[in-house]
């Protein structure tokens, strides 16, 4: 009886800093303080992303280590490994409580395999080297920013934090999907590569947002978060200081239940308080997008339309992707579909879909009537400058000052 | 030796003198004198002819920086400063009583030279005047059937200038490698 009352211990390895305090705020608001985040060596149970850097060695070492400890993995495919329980990103509410429902009754059903006592007297007494550096991550993630300790090159990439990253490495991590196999031909592939934000956090934004852009009046979004209010004229919003936890929460989806839109009164004041920030719409709905979508599109998205840019997006306050100011270009002097703009600018689609999405979400981008496919190549605006060398070398030289 | 020409121009204390010096090689000429006109309301000194910087190319090409005089009066400078030209950078200052008018007044005056070339518009002073802001600026220019890259610009910080011409330079052929932008 007394250990139902008592928090079932987490170690989470492996995982990025929001995903970690995704699941504090889930386990602290959702789960009522049943399970609680420990480090590995104390846990019950492990949730490990396998998504990340050495996801797979890292398993490897913790069954090694813990071979008895119930495990739930969580990844963006949909492959099954060991005796662990799955769960697939983006990460519902419902199915991660029932994969931790289904790791509490391995942890309360008899081990059948036995640990060789060098292992246990090792696992506690003395971290391996590997699983140290996971340790170091776990903790990191739970310290105050600035109290970093250096490390080696392997304990850097497990303790990546997005609020100390620039803005490349910050891309890196985000395990933007690869498109090496995609056909846009076949909707089994195109499926994969699609999204539904409606009901996470961006679509919720994005909603309350253009809502408040078509009524002129500020809005204010409510849901398991502190309110967020948006201000239509400066476009701009309001929210608490400590906002980038909000990124966090963007590979989860939200019942309608949950969350309000409310349009307020122009004579609400809507000045921050002190524990408040006012942000740019701009630059928090686009890294919201690129980290919900990781590399996907909206449904119904037609990778053959021609795609015209409406306006360019404030590079020198947002996040700059891969390959972002070609793209833009190209779709300002000749809408281009998505396949044909990776063909003719020689780059992945993925960064590609990468761009698209976010534009798309501020509605910066849009599709032609017309379904065609335009081989940009054959268009005459698209051609080569007469002075493209002179251009590519002041490109190199901008770029290495 | 092949020189070509990237032109900034904008009205008073829009900050092409401080844009200019940010990315040359070398501290840019100044033709700046004091102000004694309307324009010490703004600042104390400002532009008389020209200002002029230069970015060394690989071998012995070289990209000249020309900043147009911001006062109206010297206009005449304009065309001959345009000349040779590969691209626009206009910037325009946000705290200004009506930017919009200064946007299609200069858009106007080098209109021709859009035409052949390309344009990127860089709006400053922002953090101290955030509107109009960016929309405000492109549901102007959709009336021109325009859309230039316009990005907030702070004209002291070399990456903001750097980014308005990297956008310049694709818009002028997307088909330009970058490994990374």
């Amino acid at each position: 009886m007394e250990n139902q009352s008592k928090p079932v211990r987490i170690a989470a390895l492996g995982m990025e800093q929001r995903t970690y305090s995704t699941l504090q705020l889930f386990f602290h608001g959702h789960c009522k303080d049943d399970y609680v985040l420990v480090e590995e060596k104390s846990a019950d149970i492990s949730i490990i992303d396998m998504d990340g850097f050495q996801a797979y060695r890292m398993l490897e070492e913790h069954k090694k280590h813990y071979p008895n400890q119930p495990s739930i993995l969580i990844s963006l495919s949909d492959s099954e490994a060991l005796d662990a329980v799955y769960v697939r990103k983006p990460i519902q509410l419902e199915a991660l409580s029932s994969a931790l429902s289904r790791a509490k009754e391995k942890l309360q059903q008899p081990f059948t395999i036995t640990t060789p006592p060098a292992q246990v007297s090792n696992s506690v007494l003395g971290i391996p080297p590997v699983l140290e550096n996971i340790v170091h991550h776990a903790q990191h993630v739970t310290a105050p920013v600035g109290k970093r300790t250096s490390g080696s090159k392997q304990f850097n990439q497990y303790r990546y934090s997005a609020d100390s990253l620039s803005d490349d490495a910050e891309l890196e991590l985000l395990n933007i999907k690869s498109t090496a196999r995609f056909n846009p031909h076949n909707p089994i592939q195109t499926a994969k590569f699609q999204y539904q934000p409606q009901q996470t956090l961006q679509g919720y934004f994005q909603q309350a947002y253009f809502t408040a852009l078509k009524t002129q009046k500020n809005v204010v979004l409510k849901g398991p978060w502190r309110p967020i209010t948006i201000l239509y004229k400066s476009k701009q919003l309001r929210v608490e200081k400590n906002y980038r936890h909000l990124y966090a929460l963007s590979g989860m989806f939200f019942e309608k239940s949950e969350v309000s839109i409310t349009i307020l009164d122009k004579s609400i004041d809507c000045e921050p308080t002190l524990h408040e920030t006012v942000l740019s719409v701009e630059p928090f709905l686009w890294k919201l997008s690129i980290r919900t979508s990781r590399g996907c599109v909206p449904t119904d998205t037609n990778f053959t339309a021609p795609i015209k840019l409406v306006r360019w997006p404030n590079f020198t306050r947002t996040i700059v992707t891969p390959h972002a100011l070609r793209i833009a270009a190209l779709w300002a002097k000749q809408p281009t579909s998505l396949i044909d703009t990776a063909t003719y600018l020689a780059i992945p689609l993925q960064y590609v879909f990468l761009f698209y999405n976010a534009a798309f979400s501020l509605n910066y981008v849009a599709s032609e009537a017309s379904t065609k496919s335009h081989p940009v190549a054959q268009q005459p605006s698209a051609k080569r400058h007469k002075y493209r060398k002179i251009l590519q070398d002041l490109l190199e030289r901008l770029r290495n000052n | 030796m092949t020189n070509y020409k990237i032109i900034f121009t904008g009205p008073v204390g829009a900050g092409k003198t401080t844009a200019i010096s940010s990315i040359s090689d070398q501290s840019p000429v100044s033709t700046d004198k004091i102000a004694t006109d309307m324009t010490r309301n703004v600042k104390k000194t400002t532009t008389v002819a020209c200002d002029y910087g230069t970015v060394r190319l690989n071998g012995k090409d070289r990209l000249h920086l020309y900043g147009t005089p911001g006062q109206q009066r010297f206009d005449f400078m304009w065309d001959i400063l345009t000349n040779g030209g590969i691209g626009l950078v206009l910037l325009l200052d946000n705290t200004r009583p009506d930017p919009f008018q200064d946007m299609e007044f200069f858009l106007g005056q080098f209109s021709d030279f859009i035409n052949q070339t390309q344009i990127a518009i860089g709006i400053t002073q922002m953090d101290l005047n955030s509107t109009p802001c960016l929309d405000d600026y492109y549901k102007h220019l959709h009336k021109l059937a325009l859309t230039p890259p316009i990005f907030e610009v702070d004209a002291r910080k070399r990456h903001d200038v750097t980014l308005l011409i990297k956008a310049l330079l694709f818009s002028l052929d997307p088909g330009l490698a970058e490994n990374h932008d």
